[in-house]
């Protein structure tokens, strides 16, 4: 059983498709990472997947179930998406927003049990920001924010986890860190879905790297294989030069550089 | 709980205690223990309109506020008030009798206002926080210029004028209409308590509409059903005392500085506040302008100097 | 001084006088021609419009404003527009002589006149007295003085013919229920209440139009009840709930479908509004 299926699946904005019999399938337990120059759909993906956009026809199936069947509550507790940066109107404190992740398990007037205020601080834990628990979001810095949001997301003890460019904004202490968690959890049999700016990210950490353009699924590699490097010409249209990294052995692309023969 | 918190309700009780004691102590002639018909008919009734006015006027205010992310918005965005007053006017220009007649064409105004809001502002997936909020200003700007004009051509504008933009809780009643009243009360407690009942569903909101989504809530249709229950809640109200300024606006403030920003606190604690600082200021203006000033007037007084604080904080 | 310097200090002296003598009267008390002699007014005031027609200086009045509506034949007359907001440009094609306005509501556009050379008459009435003495003023600038002398008198005589009363019952008079609005002592309506034999039961407030409290009212127990708006019938008012011990209640002296702008508008109709207020308050001693 896969983690997640889409088949067949139609989506566009303002009547434009963008997704055309759009086809995918995530084992569970994998980390899957998203490339693509901009406007190939990439986060429209995952919003599908995270049932914050709704199809124009076709299936989403997580875990078998289709996710049109399924109550938002339902979806809540199996899928934790982890949004771009949020701008705070209020003066949240950290340990509120990270509460918020357990919304789906919480029943009104009734306060969090003993489990919820464990999963909170395992989450909190596990991103580093425990510290600063009582601190208002907006006396962060962005990196310190997004960790929260991550922080947020592991509250809800899904077994997928969605992310949408999270290591943006993230200097490259806390980058690694968070990958080095977001590696830990795919260790732990969650499955996770990462939109990722940096290819080379996405190359060193995911076990399998999708490539889209233009609404579509150009193609799914394993990034521990070999790399065709007409892949990348097709999907982002520049001549990459590949290396391999020193340690992990994986492809990496460096960007063509400056000729110094012309200066240009 | 932290003792902050008991502290912050303590004192907001304490506002709205002392506030319903004066207001019910105090007024034309005094209190006299003998006097139990003056106290049932007039200071009773009068001081619980006061309190689900000021209390609605400002759950509501803090309930949008949440959902349009914006902590300068206040009811009257809704356009509400306007369609109550264009109501009242439309009843009172083409002479129409009987004691149910004002409440009534009230109500119906503002109900016309909500559903010219929620035509405007587009269905499905169109149906967004900003339409919602560009309906309520076109809404009211039509019923205002319209009541505008009904009050040029009126021969006497004295009555309408003021209950447009001033507020009052000194309804009169009869005991048909005062069945009429029981029945907006209920509704209106109904309605406080489904805004109580999604306080965490606001928190989030309050936030994106992403956020909201991945966590199981459907913000489009909090958002719309916020609006609606909101302006039907604003609307039963403002069908009887009139527009009353500012408390939407910026008791809700006053209750974020005390408990931060969960609604779960800043929901009931908005009412209780509103309540207290509406018996206030009708105590204020029983007492010290006989000629009745309106009660706009006192929370503006209040209100403005306190808006002017915040809009300096937040810079 | 010298002599010559004395007398042309008199003789300056005796202008200046003369002067300031001539401005005093200059205001509204001559007929106001235009160069080819005839008046032509614009009233801007139903209460001056039903004056000039008592006066039957109709012919004169070339334009009025949509809430001129009495009497009926006023409805002919030309529309320069609304009482609250009249048109300028509407006025002045009409080449009035002399325009009738009002304060506070008329306050800038009398301004405006003034600046186009156009003469205003500003009326403001506050007692029954200073209508009598309008009429007269009115008639006067229209060249009808002794028509309007005659009017007034007979007002003022219609007047007389009420009997001295015995008591003078409290009065609440109502202009409008939600909020509940009354009239104060510097009103109009608070002198036709004095004239007629009653007692606002607001005469110690001052603001004229005030809004009270439903309490007060009951409080101040008043035995006359009338009602000047529609929003509220007879019926209506005696079952509002906590005004059962009000003595107008009890008694069943409450007043209803009255013909609000004989109270409102100070014009020679008020003595109606007096004889039939007089009337309802004291139905016993009069005719």
């Amino acid at each position: 059983m896969n983690a997640v299926d889409l088949q067949e699946v139609f989506f566009g904005y303002h009547q434009k498709p963008l997704l055309c019999d759009f086809r995918l399938s995530i084992t569970a337990g994998e980390w899957l990472g998203i490339v693509g120059p901009n406007g190939a759909g990439k986060s429209t993906l995952l919003k599908l997947i995270a049932n914050i956009l709704q199809p124009w026809s076709g299936n989403i199936m997580i875990f078998d179930r289709n996710l049109k069947e399924l109550s938002r509550r339902e979806i809540a507790r199996l899928i934790a998406y982890v949004p771009q940066e949020s701008h705070f109107a209020f003066e949240w404190k950290v340990e509120d927003i990270v509460m918020m992740g357990r919304h789906p398990y919480l029943r009104p007037f009734v306060r969090p049990a003993p489990l919820d205020w464990k999963a909170v601080n395992e989450a909190m834990e596990l991103t580093g920001v425990i510290s600063y628990r009582y601190k208002g979001m907006n006396e962060l810095s962005a990196g310190e924010r997004q960790r929260v949001i991550i922080a947020r997301a592991l509250a809800q003890e899904t077994d997928i986890l969605l992310l949408d460019e999270a290591t943006s904004h993230l200097d490259l202490y806390h980058r690694t860190e968070i990958l080095r968690l977001l590696h830990k959890l795919s260790s732990r049999k969650k499955t996770v879905v990462s939109v990722v700016h940096d290819l080379n990210e996405a190359f060193s950490y995911c076990s399998r790297v999708a490539f889209m353009k233009a609404g579509s699924l150009v193609s799914c590699v394993n990034p521990e294989g070999m790399v065709d490097s007409g892949l990348i010409i097709r999907t982002f249209g520049i001549t990459p030069v590949i290396a391999h990294h020193p340690v992990t052995g994986r492809p990496q692309f460096f960007l063509p550089g400056a000729d110094r023969t012309t200066g240009q | 709980m932290r003792v902050k918190t008991v502290i912050g309700w303590l004192f907001l009780w304490g506002v709205l205690v002392s506030g319903a004691l004066l207001s019910v102590l105090t007024g034309p002639g005094g209190f006299h223990l003998s006097e139990i018909g003056s106290f049932l008919y007039f200071r009773l009734p009068r001081m619980a309109i006061g309190i689900i006015a000021g209390g609605v006027l400002a759950l509501v205010g803090c309930s949008l506020q949440g959902i349009m992310r914006n902590p300068l918005v206040d009811p009257w965005t809704l356009g509400v008030a306007s369609g109550a007053a264009f109501g009242v006017s439309l009843a009172v220009v083409t002479g129409a009798q009987g004691s149910l007649v004002l409440p009534v064409s009230a109500i119906t105004g503002a109900a016309l206002a909500i559903g010219f809001v929620y035509l405007l502002a587009g269905s499905g997936i169109n149906l967004t926080v900003t339409r919602l909020v560009l309906s309520g200003v076109i809404v009211n700007f039509f019923f205002s210029s319209v009541v505008m004009l009904m009050l040029i051509l009126r021969r006497h504008t004295l009555g309408e004028a003021v209950y447009l933009m001033m507020g009052n809780l000194g309804v009169v009643y009869t005991a048909k209409a005062f069945w009429l009243l029981v029945g907006c009360g209920i509704v209106v407690v109904l309605g406080c308590g489904w805004l109580f009942f999604h306080s965490r569903e606001l928190d989030i909101i309050s936030l994106n509409e992403e956020t909201a989504f991945s966590l199981g809530i459907d913000a489009a249709k909090m958002i719309r059903m916020t609006f609606l229950v909101g302006s039907v809640v604003v609307g039963l109200v403002v069908a009887w005392t009139g527009a009353i300024s500012f408390v939407g606006l910026v008791v809700p403030h006053m209750v974020r500085m005390l408990f931060g920003p969960r609604h779960s606190l800043v929901l009931p604690g908005s009412f209780v506040l509103g309540a207290g600082l509406l018996l206030y200021a009708d105590v204020l203006v029983r007492n010290l302008a006989p000629s009745g000033l309106p009660l706009s007037v006192v929370t503006a007084l209040v209100g403005v100097p306190f808006f002017i604080y915040l809009l300096r904080k937040s810079q | 001084m010298s002599r010559n310097c004395r007398n042309s200090l008199k003789v300056r002296k005796f202008y200046f006088l003369i002067l300031i003598l001539g401005n005093l009267f200059c205001g509204a008390r001559h007929p106001v021609h235009s160069e080819a002699g005839a008046i032509r007014c614009v009233s801007l005031v139903p209460s001056v419009t039903e004056i000039i027609y008592a006066l039957g200086a109709e012919s004169l009045l070339k334009g009025n404003t949509v809430q001129c509506d009495y009497p009926v034949a006023a409805h002919q007359i030309y529309k320069v527009g609304d009482f609250q907001l009249p048109e300028l440009e509407r006025i002045v094609a009409l080449k009035p002589t002399i325009v009738f306005a009002t304060v506070p509501v008329h306050a800038r556009l009398i301004e405006k006149l003034r600046e186009l050379d156009i003469q205003v008459y500003v009326s403001n009435p506050r007692t029954v007295e200073d209508v009598f003495a309008e009429i007269e003023s009115v008639g006067e600038v229209l060249g009808v003085k002794l028509k309007a002398v005659q009017l007034a008198e007979s007002l003022r005589r219609s007047l007389k013919a009420i009997p001295a009363f015995t008591d003078t019952p409290r009065v609440y008079i109502e202009i409008a229920a939600a909020p509940l609005m009354s009239v104060g002592n510097s009103t109009f309506i608070n002198d036709i209440v004095r004239i007629a034999g009653g007692r606002n039961i607001f005469d110690d407030v001052a603001q004229p139009y005030p809004v009270i409290a439903p309490e007060d009212v009951v409080r101040r127990n008043p035995e006359v009840i009338i009602i000047l708006h529609p929003q509220a019938l007879r019926a209506d008012v005696k079952e509002r709930v906590g005004w059962g011990q009000v003595s107008a209640v009890r008694q069943d002296r409450v007043y209803d479908h009255l013909d609000e702008d004989i109270f409102f508008r100070p014009g020679p109709r008020v003595v109606q509004a007096i004889h039939l207020l007089a009337q309802l308050l004291h139905p016993d001693s009069t005719n």
